[in-house]
C-alpha cells in the first residue's frame, strides 16, 4: 500500500456516511432517549430521568426471563447446528455419494424467509391437521402440544432454528475443510492412525480458528430471533418462549414506551458484548495452543 | 483418490446420514407446495400427503391468489422485489468502492477525533432538544453534521492517542453486524416519525427503507469483497497508472469487471438477506412500501386455518431464493467461495 491519492475519500466515504447515518446516529439518537422518560400513549412531555429506565429493566424479571429464554434458544440450536452442520461438511468434504446434489439441496433452508419458514412449522405442527402428530400417534406415541406447552414450543423454536440455519455451519465449514492440507494426513496415514485419531488429532484441531467464527456468528445472530417466534408462537403461551427482540417490539409498538424500550435495546447490546467478550475470553487459550 | 475420502461401511453410514438430512431438509418445502395444492376438507379432515393419491391437486389457491381477490399481494411483492433488489445493487456497489479504498490506499483515523465526534454529536443533540428547543429530527441533523465537520477537521491535525489503520476500519464495518438490529430498527422508526413531523416523510417510503436495506448489508458486503479485492492482481492496475488512466476508471474499467464473481456471488447473499428481512420492513413500513414477509407474517392471523392460501403466498416469498439457492450452488461448486471465508 505505497498509493496514495484523495481520490481515495470518494471511494470510502459514500459507505462510511450512509452506515453512519443510518446505523451509528440512531444508535446516538437512542442512547440519548433511553435516559428520558419518553411516552406516545398517553402522550407526555420528554423528561429527563437519568438511568431510572435501566434500574427499572434491571429489576424487572419479565427482562431477566426474556434474557434467559433468548440464551437458551441461541445456545442450545448452534450447539447442535454446530455438530450436526460439522458431520455433514466431513461427509461432503470427504465425497460422500451424491455429493453434488447434496451440496445444492443443504443450501436451501438457508435462504427461505424465516417467516415463510414459520408458517410451514406452525402447519406441521398443528394437533389435529398436522402430519407430525398423526404420524407420532400412528407410530404409538401421545397426542403432543407442540406450539401450546412452554417446554414443547421452545424445543419446536429450536428444531426450526436448526432446520434454518445448520446449511449455514456447512456451508462454512466446508469451505475450511477444502482448505486442509493432504500432506497431512497422507503423514497419518503411514503411521497408521485410525480415521478417528485422525479427526480428533488433525482435523478438529486445525478447524478450530473457523469453528470458533462459525460459532460466534451464529450466536450473535441467534440472539436476534424474532421472525420464528413472531410468527409460530407470538411469545406464547404466556410469555415463555418471548425473546429479547420480541419483548423490545411489544413495548415500543404496544405500549409506545419510547424512552423504556431504547433503554431496553441498549441493555441488549449490553448483553451481546458482555457475551462475545466472555466467548473469547474462554476460547484464547485454546486458539493459541493450536495456533 | 484422496487418502481422506471415505471407505467401506463409513461411505454408506455417512451417505444415510446425508439421505437422512435430506428428508428433514425437503420435507417441510414439499409441504408447503404440496398444501398449497388442496382444497380446503384435504386440510381440514386431518394431513394428507401425495397428490393423485389421496386428494386431489387443484390450482384453485393460486388462482386466487393471482387474480388479487385476496388484497394487495402484488403491491407487496413488487415492493419487495424493488426495494430488495435496488437495495442489493446499491450496498454491492459501494461496499465494493469501499473494500477498494481499503485494500489499495492507506487511511489513519485517529481514534480521538471519533471520540470527539460521538460528544459532540451526543451532548448537541441533547443541548439543542432540551436547552434551545428545536424540534428532535432537526436537533439531531445539526448536531449530526457539526460533530462530522469537526471530527474530519481534527483528524487533520497530530491528536494524542491511538491511530487506527485500514484493519480498524474493516472491523468498524464488521463491528455493525454485532448490534441487534432492534437498536436500529427502533431509533430510525422514531428518527423517520420526527423527519414526517417536518414535512420530510420517511417511514413506509422507498427511501426509507432502502436506506436502512444499505447499511444494514454494507458490513457484510465489505468483508466479502475486501477478500475478493485483495486477491486481485496488483500488475493490471499498475499498468494502467503508468499510462496515467484516471483512478475511477481504472476502479470501473478493471477492477470491477475483474472481480465480477466476487460481485455476483456478494449481490447474491445480499439478495438473499433483504428479500427475508423482516423486523425493519415491520418497522419502518406499514402499506405502501410494506414487504412480503410482513404481508405473510400477517396471514396467520388474519387467515386462521386457510392453510392453501397461506402456503400458496409463503411460496411466492420462498421460490425466488430456491432458484437464487441453485444458482449459489453453482458458485459453490466452481471453488468460488472458498477465498471467502479465510
Amino acid at each position: 500500500m505505497t498509493r496514495d491519492d484523495p481520490v481515495k475519500h470518494l471511494f470510502l466515504w459514500p459507505a462510511f456516511l450512509v452506515v453512519l447515518a443510518v446505523a451509528i446516529f440512531p444508535l446516538i439518537y437512542s442512547l440519548a432517549n433511553s435516559m428520558m422518560s419518553l411516552r406516545l400513549v398517553p402522550p407526555m412531555p420528554a423528561r429527563f430521568v437519568g438511568v431510572d429506565n435501566y434500574t427499572d429493566l434491571l429489576t424487572n424479571p419479565r427482562f431477566w426471563h426474556t434474557v434467559r429464554t433468548t440464551a437458551f434458544i441461541a445456545i442450545t440450536s448452534v450447539a447442535l447446528q454446530f455438530v450436526i452442520g460439522f458431520a455433514l461438511a466431513l461427509a461432503l468434504a470427504k465425497r460422500v455419494r451424491g455429493v453434488n446434489f447434496f451440496r445444492t439441496t443443504f443450501l436451501m433452508p438457508m435462504l427461505v424467509a424465516p417467516v415463510a419458514v414459520a408458517l410451514v412449522a406452525r402447519q406441521i405442527l398443528n394437533p389435529t391437521m398436522g402430519p407430525l402428530n398423526q404420524v407420532a400417534t400412528f407410530l404409538g406415541f401421545p397426542n403432543l402440544p407442540y406450539l401450546t406447552d412452554a417446554n414443547w414450543a421452545l424445543g419446536s423454536l429450536i428444531a426450526v432454528e436448526i432446520w434454518q440455519w445448520t446449511p449455514f455451519v456447512v456451508l462454512l465449514l466446508l469451505a475450511g475443510l477444502q482448505g486442509l492440507p493432504d500432506d497431512v494426513y497422507e503423514a497419518a496415514e503411514v503411521e497408521n492412525a485410525s480415521p478417528w485419531q485422525q479427526f480428533w488429532g488433525i482435523t478438529f484441531p486445525m478447524m478450530l480458528p473457523i469453528s470458533a467464527a462459525v460459532i460466534f456468528i451464529r450466536v450473535v445472530e441467534s440472539f436476534k430471533i424474532i421472525d420464528t417466534v413472531f410468527v409460530m408462537t407470538g411469545g406464547g403461551p404466556g410469555i415463555a418462549t418471548e425473546t429479547l427482540t420480541l419483548f423490545a417490539y411489544q413495548e415500543g409498538f404496544k405500549k409506545f414506551n419510547l424512552g423504556y424500550t431504547s433503554a431496553l435495546s441498549f441493555l441488549f447490546l449490553g448483553v451481546v458484548l458482555i457475551l462475545s467478550l466472555v466467548y473469547l475470553a474462554l476460547l484464547k487459550p485454546y486458539l493459541e495452543k493450536y495456533k | 483418490m484422496s487418502v481422506r475420502d471415505l471407505t467401506g461401511n463409513r461411505r454408506w453410514l455417512a451417505f444415510a446420514g446425508c439421505c437422512a438430512w435430506f428428508v428433514f431438509t425437503i420435507f417441510p418445502l414439499y409441504w408447503v407446495a404440496i398444501t398449497s395444492l388442496k382444497t380446503p376438507p384435504d386440510v381440514v379432515n386431518g394431513p394428507t400427503y401425495f397428490p393423485f393419491i389421496d386428494f386431489e391437486p387443484t390450482l384453485k389457491a393460486w388462482r386466487d391468489l393471482l387474480s388479487g381477490i385476496r388484497g394487495e399481494f402484488y403491491s407487496n411483492f413488487w415492493s419487495s422485489a424493488i426495494v430488495s433488489v435496488s437495495s442489493s445493487v446499491f450496498a454491492t456497489l459501494l461496499g465494493a468502492m469501499a473494500a477498494y479504498a481499503l485494500v489499495r490506499f492507506p487511511f489513519r483515523v485517529r481514534l480521538l477525533s471519533g471520540v470527539i465526534f460521538f460528544a459532540v454529536a451526543m451532548g448537541g443533540f441533547l443541548l439543542g432538544r432540551n436547552v434551545f428547543g428545536i424540534s428532535p429530527a432537526m436537533a439531531s441533523i445539526l448536531a449530526f453534521t457539526v460533530a462530522l465537520a469537526l471530527s474530519v477537521f481534527l483528524n487533520r491535525f497530530p491528536l494524542p492517542g491511538k491511530v487506527l489503520g485500514n484493519d480498524d476500519i474493516v472491523f468498524w464495518f464488521v463491528s455493525q453486524r454485532l448490534f441487534p438490529p432492534i437498536v436500529v430498527a427502533f431509533a430510525l422508526f422514531l428518527l423517520y416519525s420526527e423527519m414526517g413531523k417536518m414535512g420530510f416523510k420517511m417511514t413506509d417510503t422507498y427511501l426509507g427503507l432502502t436506506l436502512a436495506y444499505i447499511s444494514f448489508s454494507l458490513p457484510i458486503v465489505v468483508w466479502l469483497m475486501r477478500d475478493f479485492i485483495s486477491a486481485l492482481p496488483l500488475e493490471v492496475e499498475e499498468a494502467a497508472m503508468v499510462d496515467n488512466v484516471p483512478q475511477w476508471r481504472i476502479f470501473f474499467g478493471i477492477v470491477l469487471p475483474m472481480s465480477r464473481p466476487g460481485l455476483i456471488a456478494t449481490f447474491v447473499i445480499t439478495l438473499a438477506f433483504t428479500w427475508n428481512e423482516f423486523l425493519f420492513a415491520l418497522f419502518l413500513t406499514n402499506s405502501e412500501w410494506q414487504t412480503l414477509p410482513v404481508l405473510i407474517a400477517g396471514q396467520n392471523s388474519q387467515r386462521g386455518d386457510e392453510w392453501w392460501a397461506i402456503s400458496a403466498a409463503a411460496l411466492v416469498a420462498i421460490i425466488p431464493m430456491v432458484v437464487v439457492a441453485g444458482l449459489l450452488g453453482r458458485l459453490m461448486r466452481s471453488g468460488l467461495l472458498t477465498g471467502a471465508v479465510k
